[in-house]
């Protein structure tokens, strides 16, 4: 069985498409205002995803692990503001703060090694808020309340980064690249035996597997994922600070997962989209005060409907009986 | 002065095996849960390719015995040896490493994954390279390999389904062939023919009889008509410890072991 199956890869090459002709449709605010940020908010969301669906992990790290890589970025970018004594080029700059990322995120599988459901959502909780409480307080590395501004990214094609077309064709690129990353490694034997640890992990010992090995991989993996995303977000919000991976963005990026659907990996882009819209159009359409009451109702809503997310929602739609034919979810080849 | 007769050094001077080399030894294996003791000074000596069968009612400690000799809950006293090697304190998938395969009384099978998807993951724990991020091609032998084991085990014609999409028996025979992947030199089957209905059980006695010779074989079972025509000795458990060892033929005439199951005497 090959990655997917074929109504999905026809499916998935149309909405490509789509998204790829979208700036000759689309203004620039919807551009990079709403794809562009949905996009790379939900490269985020996907690290979720990807722990969660194949894994069984709910990790509320991965903003974290973004920040990671959002604040190594911006501390070694040579346009920052305050000037940084280590500033590189961008170019070196962005694989060293996805490799940070990615470091993390093992880090953050080997705390959490032995723990699960609530008790690794605690704990992930805990170095979320410590590390966005610790920026906040470190004057010499992270600035600070303030963080660090104006890192605004490389050029590219003799184009400033933040070209509403440049990037939003690097979100899109980056996005795509390593959603059916996710697509192919869950294929794999150490995606498999991810997918064993979520169903059975004593199993998966008393097969030879080393369930710890694999779980921290599985965390670095997705660390790498949050990273990537974690980089744009920086050179989208021109820089970085403790706020924006506080508590309420950590929130904000679960129920992007959580209303797209945690099932499969395309939720996280399906619930990023939505989140984007209703937070941008919700102060126009409600009570300016109080749109953050109508964004709440929204997603209230979505779970109550479908608690497996939009996705969820559409697959029951699509009726049951065509999935059973395509059966198997894969067999591995 | 030198000490060379280190703890690890005798460990490797034990490893080489031959036919003399017992498969599995248990010395005075204990296990307890807090203030309940499962499992209590235990000696077994079962030879290469022999097949054993132990009995007992519920709470014997059969199952408890076989998680200490898998290591899912590793002996609080004695010592296992396993083909002359000392695996007491070792981890779980380092024993299945060294040729110990087992079946669970209720199965443990990846539900989300379709059935080659389970045996080839059986399959691929016991190769090196078990991290591997190279999805299998078609000339993969680990693949192949899982294949074959679908069909040794009669589930080649649903293999493309998910585990939670198949009946009870054919889980146990997927279980069976999980735990045969690993080639494993002993094969621990517990009650692999619980819950099968009348129609399902022959088809695993058979597949069961039809197992290599030259496997060691130690099957937990309730049913002496499952337990007895596939054993050369019988091990019969009751509260903890070994009460009777015995052949099959003998077994059944055990003063013992009939006040065990028939409830003669407590």
């Amino acid at each position: 069985m090959s990655l997917m199956s074929r109504s999905h890869w026809t499916l998935t090459a149309l909405v490509l498409a789509i998204l790829v002709s979208m700036p000759l449709l689309l203004p620039d605010f919807w551009l990079s205002g709403i794809l562009g940020r949905s996009l790379i908010y939900g490269i985020v969301a996907l690290s979720i995803t990807f722990l969660a669906s194949y894994g069984g992990f709910i990790s509320l790290a991965q903003t974290m692990l973004a920040g990671i890589a959002g604040y190594t970025v911006a501390i070694l970018a040579p346009t920052a503001i305050p000037a940084s004594q280590s500033a590189v080029s961008y170019w070196l700059a962005m694989p060293l703060a996805v490799l940070a990322a990615t470091l993390a995120g093992a880090v953050v599988g080997l705390i959490a090694i032995r723990t699960r459901d609530i008790y690794l959502l605690m704990i992930t909780l805990a170095l979320a808020v410590g590390f966005s409480l610790f920026a906040q307080s470190n004057i010499d590395w992270f600035n600070g309340y303030e963080g660090i501004r104006n890192v605004v990214g490389p050029e590219l094609f003799g184009q400033p980064f933040r070209a509403h077309t440049v990037f939003y064709y690097v979100s899109l690129t980056l996005a795509a690249l390593l959603y059916l990353m996710v697509l192919y490694v869950v294929r794999t034997p150490f995606g498999l035996v991810l997918q064993g640890i979520r169903d059975n992990p004593r199993r998966v010992a008393a097969l030879g597997f080393d369930v710890a090995v694999h779980r921290i991989a599985a965390f670095a993996m997705a660390g790498f994922i949050a990273g990537c995303g974690g980089v744009l977000i920086t050179f989208y919000n021109i820089g970085i600070t403790p706020g924006s991976i506080g508590m309420t963005a950590t929130v904000n990026v679960l129920v992007m997962s959580v209303i797209g659907g945690l099932g499969h990996p395309v939720g996280a882009f399906i619930g990023a989209v939505i989140f984007t819209l209703i937070d941008t159009f919700a102060a126009t359409i409600y009570d300016r005060d109080r749109f953050n009451t109508l964004i709440g109702l929204v997603f209230l809503g979505i779970v109550v409907a479908s608690p497996d997310g939009v996705l969820g929602l559409g697959k029951r739609l699509a009726g049951r009986g065509k999935r059973k034919d395509a059966g198997d979810g894969g067999t591995p080849h | 002065m030198l000490d060379t007769t280190t703890r690890k050094g005798r460990t490797e001077a034990a490893a080489p095996t031959d036919a003399a080399t017992p498969a599995l030894v248990t010395e005075n294996v204990a296990r307890s849960f807090g203030a309940l003791k499962a499992v209590s000074n235990v000696s077994i000596t079962i030879a290469p390719g022999e097949r054993r069968a132990i009995l007992g009612p519920n709470g014997a400690g059969k199952t408890t015995l076989f998680n200490t000799i898998c290591g899912d809950h590793p002996p609080t006293a004695g010592r296992i040896l396993l083909f002359g090697e000392d695996i007491t304190h070792l981890q779980p998938h380092r024993r299945a490493r060294l040729g110990i395969g087992r079946t669970y009384q209720s199965s443990l099978l990846f539900t989300g994954l379709s059935v080659l998807e389970n045996l080839y993951l059986a399959v691929r724990g016991a190769m090196p390279g078990r991290l591997s991020l190279w999805k299998a091609g078609h000339g993969d032998p680990a693949l192949a390999k899982a294949r074959r084991l679908a069909e040794q085990v009669r589930v080649d014609t649903i293999a493309g389904a998910r585990i939670d999409s198949i009946s009870h028996g054919q889980r146990r025979q997927v279980e069976v062939g999980m735990a045969l992947a690993s080639d494993p030199r002993l094969l621990m089957l517990d009650e692999p023919a619980a819950g099968l209905s009348a129609a399902e059980r022959p088809e695993l006695v058979k597949l069961i009889r039809d197992l290599p010779r030259e496997l060691t074989l130690i099957l937990i079972e309730h049913d002496m008509d499952v337990a007895l025509p596939n054993s050369d000795k019988v091990t019969v458990m009751k509260d903890g410890e070994v009460v009777v060892e015995s052949t099959p033929d003998r077994i059944a005439d055990d003063p013992l072991v009939q006040a065990i199951y028939l409830g003669g005497e407590h």
